[in-house]
């Protein structure tokens, strides 16, 4: 296991942001937090980078357990934060220098690792211009630049499109894909958009309120629930059925004197049979 | 070292980008002091001994400096608070004494600006200022002191209204109360007192009596003193930076 963690737990004053969550994350896989506003997605997160120092609970990275004071496991790790720090002052180049220098890359190592990840994230030709008069997707790939110039092993990436428009969206989904692929890192990221989780984990973990709710691959999730689902609108709320063939769910639909639509099962379904809530509120 | 290295050299490129503008707001504070207390209300006075001019430039370095050493609480609160690039230097691989180290060294560094500046001016005006080893000791204690007092602020108080309520209570007295612009001895008892417990009133008398030839302000009780400070200062910003959390 690259990350393994046992009953973790947090608590901010009176709230209880963890209630003890469980997972584990293998080497070279895409895993994905997947939950709503608030469910502690972040707070493991900055747990698991040592941002937060102050936790219950037993964590091990490949096997060796975890402490925040450590700095040796911060060398293997890369960090995409949920809002767009960048340094918006200075110049991409200075950016990126200023986390090789954190990371003690200097010369010809810095200069050659700023090149490659200045080609896989597509921002050749930017070097000189000063951060804050990119666009928020280039922001967003200058920061998984960023956290990719000491060459990560594990990349932790927070909510990575947030308030991005859907196309930049999927370029950015590319982007980590890539990463995945190609550089062989193990990719951990929170997200609260479904498509997201579906489109690029090869596992899930669905949190909510601080607890697991479920957590598998994505397709078994689903499957568990059936294949089809039949979204039935009722004048005060929508009521989901579940269907494993098509024709099933639409000779359903066809016995409904009221507006209903088929589609295939997504996560949300999952997230909504298991807690009664939407994760997009 | 090489986090102290990475964020002194964010903090620099910070500082270029905004170049005049931040040269001119060292020197214009110093400058306008200079016009107001010494070529206005000062224009042929003596005080202990010597021309007003030449007690108050000493006395315009510690403040100028200080307040520009004291400054970074202001630029380390907002890259940690608001811009969250703090949070970069936490997920770094170096020691957090080291984010500290960068920032105390940028903040000392902005300190020596209104110095280069007075000194310029004193040679210029024909004050005559010596510049000492002893003085540059001096001068390295000061902007130390008030660089690491900028970055425990920096760490301690979330808001800027905080920040600029205690700059209000702390540091604008401060000013006034600590020997710079007029003798200590000279002022009343209750501000003569806290006077006393002003580290600038320490750093005033050093530097003054290390710049002045034939003065006898120096004393090695308030170098001692000094060091005393900065040793407290530095226990309580390793507690405060050893704590910091995103």
């Amino acid at each position: 296991m690259e990350i393994e963690v046992q009953n973790l737990r947090k608590r901010f004053g009176e709230v209880e942001a963890l209630r003890g969550i469980s997972f584990g994350v293998f080497p070279g896989e895409v895993f994905a937090f997947l939950g709503p506003n608030g469910a502690g997605k972040t707070t493991t997160i900055k747990i698991l980078t040592g941002l937060i120092r102050e936790f219950q609970g037993e964590i091990l990275y490949r096997g060796e357990p975890f402490s925040p004071r450590i700095l040796s496991f911060k060398r293997v790790i890369g960090v995409v934060p949920q809002h767009n720090n960048v340094d918006r002052d200075l110049t991409v180049e200075e950016n990126l220098k200023v986390h090789c220098y954190l990371h003690g890359l200097w010369g010809k190592k810095q200069r050659e690792r700023i090149r490659e990840v200045l080609e896989l994230t597509g921002l050749q030709g930017h070097l000189r211009r000063k951060a804050d008069h990119l666009s928020g997707g280039m922001k967003r790939r200058l920061i998984i630049g960023r956290a990719l110039l000491h060459e990560p092993q594990i990349l932790f990436l927070d909510e990575p499109t947030v308030g991005l428009d859907p196309a930049v969206r999927r370029s950015m989904w590319d982007l980590i894909r890539g990463i995945n692929v190609l550089k062989g890192c193990t990719v951990f990221l929170t997200t609260h958009y479904i498509e997201e989780a579906d489109m690029l984990a090869q596992r899930v973990v669905i949190l909510d309120a601080g607890r697991v709710v479920a957590q598998g691959r994505p397709q078994e999730l689903k499957e568990a629930l059936g294949r089809y689902t039949l979204e039935i609108y009722h004048r005060d709320r929508i009521e989901e059925e579940f269907f494993q063939s098509r024709e099933e769910a639409l000779e359903r639909m066809r016995s409904l004197d009221v507006p209903a639509k088929v589609r295939e099962v997504n996560l949300e379904d999952v997230f909504l049979s298991l807690t009664g809530r939407r994760i997009r509120v | 070292m090489k986090g102290v290295w990475a964020v002194f050299y964010r903090e620099l490129m910070f500082y270029r980008r905004r170049g005049v503008r931040t040269v001119l707001s060292s020197v214009i504070y110093p400058a306008l002091f200079l016009l107001a207390f010494g070529y206005g209300i000062g224009k042929g006075a003596r005080v202990s001994g010597m021309s007003y001019i030449t007690f108050l430039i000493p006395g315009l370095i510690t403040m100028s400096s200080m307040n520009q050493a004291y400054g970074i609480s202001v630029e380390v609160n907002v890259s940690r608070y608001y811009f969250k690039i703090f949070e970069e230097y936490l997920l770094a691989p170096i020691g957090r004494w080291e984010i500290m180290a960068g920032e105390v060294l940028y903040g000392m560094g902005k300190g020596l600006l209104p110095v280069l500046f007075l000194l310029g001016y004193s040679a210029f005006a024909g004050i005559g200022l010596r510049i000492t080893p002893l003085f540059l000791l001096c001068l390295f204690l000061h902007l130390l002191a008030f660089a690491l007092l900028g970055f425990i602020i920096a760490m301690a108080v979330e808001s800027h209204a905080d920040q600029a309520a205690l700059s209000s209570f702390v540091m604008v007295p401060m000013i006034f109360l600590s020997d710079t612009f007029y003798p200590i001895d000279k002022m009343p008892l209750l501000a003569r007192y806290l006077g006393y417990f002003s580290p600038l009133t320490y750093s005033t008398k050093l530097i003054r009596g290390t710049l002045l030839p034939g003065s006898h302000l120096f004393s090695f009780k308030y170098l001692l003193l000094m060091v005393v400070i900065i040793l407290a200062l530095l226990a309580v910003a390793v507690v405060l930076v050893e704590r910091a959390e995103a």
